[in-house]
């Protein structure tokens, strides 16, 4: 028995100016569960059930709406899902792949029948929009993208994945405060005012390391779920740099008619990246039901990896 | 499907012990008052640089050891904080770097003090679906570093410690043995009872200078104890008989309860709640304090090292905390 996605969705806040460039920018005060909540709408929808009807949440996200307890939490309480438990996950670029696994898992494990994966990132409560920080703040969007994983005949669903962190590299791409590590307090007036609370990324590394790390990887997810690349309909990879997703397709052979890059559209959404991609790929007709897709992200950790799913 | 069973157990605590008597220096309060109400006398915090990870790494390679296993072995790190070394990326990253496991999947679980029964159960499905064959699961908690040891933050800051522990879970061939089940909740609407509210992103913007150096400590947890408290004693045993009930047992049939170490006052209400007698039910609050994610292996290990744990023995671990989170697991040694 495997796992299917029976639904996905999305949600986007409006689109504003912002050093430069347009991005979806939550401007109401909501962390990543309120945006996840209008993207569980659609995706409750396609699966043809309603919140009371989900078992477990998972939800990824490195920007989660308070330091403790996780969005999971908040998520779960916006929607109604009585006491199932609500489990966080952080893999950065990386979680929404991490939490699928996790999702398929349980379900095959028959601990579950119907999962809501949510991925949800507010980077703009976060970014230095300042001269010295647009470089990087100019990368990233708002934005949360869900899917209900439930039970599905094998052939169907997650077919092939793989994961994959290499810690070496954490400090190529970090936000390094609040830090439990340093002693007495884990942050200081002083360390706030350095700007330590601000993602820094060594682009040259990241970029690096994502054009060597996604087309192993997605070669590693194709041959798990025993297929060719040409079998895909549709690869979706997302990178907080957008000339990482045509050059990794590139050199895979994907036509550019075939390949979704969601950060040159939104900026990075990080975690939701992915779901966001799949849901809009969806409702506008570039991948339909039976398609199989390949996603992949690479991103802070580092942390990688791919998935193939049939639709 | 194959069951999962823990092949190993480690722990890691920092060698300075702070006693009542010494936060009796930092804030108003008295050692009849902690212990009354918590029943902690001490608890450990760590010095210098040291994250969840590298206790964390301490602690790993000890559950390796006694799980007969080498680093190498591992195919996924699942690592339980709140605590976490830096912001971003997840401390299984910093982790895996000390472990020397580069390429391995590595992330982290943010559930609080139900953080380790759900890495746990992520690593029991992991195994039993047949996705890894050993996965290590990680709880580790540098709490010394954020906490308000002050008047203002008593309630809170002469609760909690630092520490780390860590399981190996690999097959079992012996359907009847290994984990039996596991059991995940949350009720996210009491959220905001137990706490940390800053950096938050759901602000505007999440981080402030004002959060950090202002008087209303938002970058401290809060807590409403007597409210956890309440909760706390309804869910534990709720969510132990709901393992119970899953597997055809009863109270009687547990051979040890290894609560996560919240506060020996509740433990103390669960064991009464559920007739079990004071050798069944594991309790180290009054020399670590509580250390979160990491309290259940912590005191796996030292229940296992007490010779409390033998083949055959029911073992059920629980826990209750922020979120509200809770959870179970059922394990047939």
């Amino acid at each position: 028995m495997g796992s299917a996605l029976l639904g996905v969705g999305h949600f986007l806040p409006a689109e504003i100016e912002v050093v430069g460039v347009r991005r979806p920018i939550a401007v109401e005060a909501v962390g990543p569960s309120t945006l996840a909540v209008r993207a569980a709408g659609g995706a409750l929808a396609q699966a043809g059930i309603g919140a009371e009807a989900v078992q477990f949440i998972v939800f990824a996200t490195m920007t989660p709406d308070v330091t403790f307890p996780g969005a999971g939490c908040f998520l779960q309480q916006q929607l109604g899902c009585g006491t199932v438990g609500a489990l966080d996950v952080r893999a950065q670029c990386a979680g929404f792949l991490f939490g699928l696994v996790v999702a398929d898992r349980f379900v095959r494990a028959g601990a579950y029948d119907r999962v809501l994966l949510a991925a949800g990132e507010v980077h703009s409560a976060g970014l230095d929009y300042s001269e010295a920080g647009a470089p990087v703040a100019a990368l990233y969007g708002d934005g949360a993208g869900v899917a209900i994983i439930g039970r599905g005949a094998a052939g169907a669903g997650l077919r092939g994945a793989a994961l994959h962190t290499d810690g070496r590299h954490h400090r190529e791409f970090w936000c390094e405060y609040p830090a439990s590590r340093q002693h007495p307090v884990r942050m200081t007036v002083e360390d706030f005012r350095r700007g330590r609370h601000y993602l820094q990324l060594d682009v040259d590394a990241v970029r690096r390391f994502a054009d060597e790390a996604l087309p192993a990887v997605i070669d590693e997810a194709l041959r798990d779920a025993g297929i060719g690349a040409q079998a895909v309909d549709r690869f979706i990879i997302a990178h907080v740099l957008p000339d990482v997703a045509d050059r990794v397709g590139a050199r895979l052979g994907v036509s550019a008619d075939r390949l979704s890059n969601p950060s040159a559209c939104h900026g990075h959404l990080t975690a939701a990246a992915l779901p966001v991609a799949l849901s809009e790929d969806l409702a506008r007709g570039a991948v339909g039901r039976g398609a199989t897709v390949c996603l992949a992200a690479c991103g802070a950790g580092f942390a990688w990896g791919a998935a193939v799913l049939t639709l | 499907m194959r069951n999962a069973r823990i092949l190993g157990v480690g722990h890691s605590l920092p060698p300075r012990r702070v006693t009542n008597a010494d936060l009796i220096s930092l804030m108003d309060t008295t050692d009849e008052w902690i212990q009354q109400r918590t029943g902690i006398r001490e608890r450990r915090f760590s010095d210098g640089l040291t994250g969840a990870a590298d206790l964390g790494a301490d602690a790993a390679r000890e559950a390796l050891d006694r799980a007969g296993k080498r680093a190498e072995d591992i195919d996924c790190i699942v690592f339980a904080t709140l605590s976490p070394d830096i912001d971003v990326p997840a401390s299984a990253c910093l982790l895996q770097e000390r472990l020397g496991l580069g390429g391995t999947p590595a992330f982290d679980v943010r559930n609080q003090c139900s953080g380790f029964i759900y890495g746990l159960a992520i690593a029991d499905k992991f195994v039993k679906t047949g996705l890894y064959e050993h996965v290590l699961v990680v709880g580790s908690e540098i709490h010394s570093t954020g906490i308000d040891l002050t008047t203002r933050g008593r309630e809170v800051s002469v609760i909690f410690g630092d520490g780390a522990g860590a399981v190996v879970v690999g097959p079992e061939s012996d359907s009847q043995r290994g984990i039996l089940s596991t059991h995940l909740h949350a009720e996210g609407k009491f959220a905001e009872k137990l706490w940390l509210e800053c950096p938050g992103s759901r602000l505007r913007p999440r981080l402030t200078e004002e959060m950090i150096s202002g008087d209303d400590a938002r970058m401290f947890p809060k807590m409403e104890g007597r409210y956890v408290f309440r909760h706390a004693v309804t869910r534990f045993p709720e969510v132990i008989r709901e393992a119970l009930d899953a597997n055809g047992l009863v109270p009687a049939d547990i051979d040890l309860l290894i609560p996560h170490q919240a506060n020996l006052r509740i433990s103390q209400m669960v064991a009464l709640g559920l007739e079990l007698p004071e050798d069944k039910v594991f309790n180290n609050i009054e020399r670590y304090g509580n250390t979160t994610a990491a309290s259940i292996p912590i005191a796996l290990y030292e229940a296992m090292a007490a010779g409390k744990v033998q083949p055959g023995a029911l073992v059920c671990l629980a826990a209750f905390g922020a979120g509200f989170t809770w959870a179970s697991a059922l394990v047939r040694w």
